[in-house]
């Protein structure tokens, strides 16, 4: 990559599902957003806010009805088939037949790589994310946190430039929940990686973030843009700062102001 | 975070193994016993209702030739299958099983391939499922009876280069027709199991349609397509009988339980000889499936075996 282009940019993104039919729902309103290489931003919003389609979109799983997103300075299907970025979702999506290095291996395999090098580079990243001692092991024998670990290092595999998290630790504990925060914040430290993120934790979007993005719901836009000056090196000590609760206070704020009303109007509508 | 060595769930050490083998030989014994008691109590009841029947009138007939004698049976497996002959019953039942085995096995391979080849062309094109499921099923309402001449009729016109049509084919080709049904509705469903997560996850890899299919459609679809193997291989077994009988063809089990049963009145416990032979090839049939079983399900958790 040439340095100057964007991890990510949208612009004018929109996203209508059934245009033109009684059961419109416009899921993107004229979305404008660009993610800097190297740079973790969060995707926050109540249900509905489009947060998730947004993700989709940049990862081609679906398509924008308007507007132009791009991804490392190529459309989404040209970065998927590229494989620009990686992918984790808040199942883990294991494959139960595969141990958990095959599990790893698995989109090194689908790009040909053979056999050796698949699983030299498997090992390497369950030695990023601590799980070497179970590479044999079957993934239904890990636990929820251990799973998302080896989740994330498969979404690595490939090396991608970009990461693309759907609420990875969304069905977690808090305690682990925590845990993988600073293992996240580790192996992106380690690896430069590019991070979109989304989630429905305040702090936790406080503490990953460089910039918190802020979604509202029907029609699902961007109303805010939190950046979040806690700097580079983060830890447990982050968590109770000032500057961390001042940017809590900030989000939530940027989510009021904006959710309010609206959110009542979903949730009746959602009935 | 700490080590990963912290556990937050028991993993089983990999040291377990040898005992679950005796663990699981001792089950097994035990299994074995229980399904012995279980035949000893058939034949007991036999001998009891025999018995009866000579005091208290029974609501059906409990003389010598309908109901013989266990032992009568067994003595009969060694008796020359016709007069002078050097063969025995038994001989000739085990021989004729395995025929039939021969035929079903063949049928069920054979509807096993077309089975999964519907599923994966309904699977990958629903103008296919749309149109195809309907004759499917319609397959499967047409009695066998009628089918049976049918398709000896057809057969015995077919020639391919120097390969004739023999009736052994049909035989077969009912067989099939029966077994690939179970299969194709079973992996069907099974190629429909994986999660749109994990269909999303190959998708963002960019999986080619048959990488899909190989790396995802397949191994999910394992735990419906063993019970759909069981129920196909005794679809071929019941077919390969039936089969022998409506198209008349000689050697089989089907054939010989005719011709014993005509024979009820000279030697009535013949015919039961061959109907545990008829037996003894379902079990056989079945033990195979097992064993299919247990080698498809090897990598998967203990929930999701069927």
């Amino acid at each position: 990559m040439s340095g100057h282009e964007h991890a990510v940019s949208a612009d004018g993104v929109w996203k209508i599902f059934n245009e033109g039919l009684s059961n419109e729902v416009t899921a993107l309103q004229d979305v404008h957003l660009t993610v800097d290489t190297g740079e973790f931003i969060s995707l926050i919003g109540p249900s509905g806010c489009g947060k998730s389609t947004l993700l989709r979109v940049i990862a081609d799983l679906t398509d924008a009805t308007r507007g132009q997103m791009r991804v490392a300075g190529v459309t989404p299907p040209e970065a998927r088939e590229k494989q620009l970025y990686g992918m984790a979702f808040q199942q883990a999506a294991l494959f139960d037949w595969r141990n958990v290095r095959r599990n790893v291996e698995l989109p090194l395999e689908l790009q040909g790589w053979n056999k050796d090098k698949r699983k030299e580079r498997a090992m390497e990243l369950l030695e990023m994310v601590q799980l070497a001692d179970f590479a044999e092991h079957r993934p239904w024998e890990l636990s929820g946190g251990m799973q998302q670990r080896v989740a994330i290092a498969r979404s690595l595999a490939v090396d991608p430039p970009l990461l693309l998290m759907d609420e990875p630790f969304g069905a977690l504990d808090e305690m682990t929940r925590e845990r993988m925060q600073n293992e996240l914040l580790r192996i992106r430290q380690e690896t430069g990686k590019s991070i979109v993120f989304v989630t429905h934790s305040i702090p936790e979007a406080v503490y990953l973030s460089d910039r918190v993005v802020v979604m509202s719901p029907r029609p699902g836009r961007i109303t805010d843009v939190v950046p979040i000056p806690l700097g580079v090196d983060r830890d447990e000590d982050t968590r109770e700062s000032d500057a961390f609760y001042e940017s809590v206070t900030a989000v939530r704020e940027a989510l009021r102001g904006h959710v309010g009303g609206a959110g009542m109007r979903a949730r009746v509508g959602e009935v | 975070m700490s080590s990963a060595a912290v556990l937050e769930r028991t993993v089983p050490p990999t040291g377990t193994r040898s005992s679950g083998v005796a663990r699981r030989l001792k089950n097994g014994s035990i299994s074995l016993l229980w399904a012995l008691a279980g035949i000893g109590l058939v034949v007991l009841m036999w001998e009891l209702v025999k018995w009866l029947g000579q005091y208290i009138p029974m609501p059906f007939n409990t003389s010598d030739i309908t109901m013989p004698h266990v032992w009568t049976m067994v003595s009969a497996m060694g008796e020359p299958e016709v007069r002078g002959s050097d063969t025995t019953v038994f001989e000739a039942v085990v021989s004729a099983a395995f025929r039939s085995m021969t035929l079903a096995v063949g049928g069920f391979i054979i509807g096993v391939a077309v089975g999964l080849l519907l599923a994966v062309i309904m699977q990958r094109f629903l103008f296919a499922e749309r149109g195809l499921l309907p004759f499917v099923i319609a397959s499967q309402t047409v009695p066998l009876i009628a089918l049976a001449p049918l398709i000896v009729g057809i057969g015995n016109r077919i020639e391919i280069g120097p390969i004739q049509w023999s009736t052994t084919y049909s035989v077969m080709f009912i067989a099939a027709y029966l077994a690939f049904f179970p299969l194709s509705v079973g992996a069907l469903r099974g190629l429909q199991a994986p999660s749109a997560t994990s269909l999303e996850l190959m998708r963002s890899y960019a999986a080619s349609p048959g990488q899909m299919l190989r790396k995802l459609r397949f191994p999910s679809s394992i735990p419906y397509l063993v019970p759909a193997l069981k129920v196909s291989a005794a679809a071929s077994v019941v077919g390969t009988v039936v089969a022998e009988i409506s198209t008349g063809v000689r050697g089989g089990i089907g054939r010989m339980l005719i011709e014993y049963a005509r024979q009820i009145t000279s030697q009535p416990a013949k015919v039961y000889v061959a109907v545990f032979g008829a037996i003894a090839l379902g079990l056989l049939v079945a033990a195979l499936v097992t064993a299919l079983d247990v080698y498809l399900t090897r990598n998967l958790p203990k929930e999701n075996k069927a």
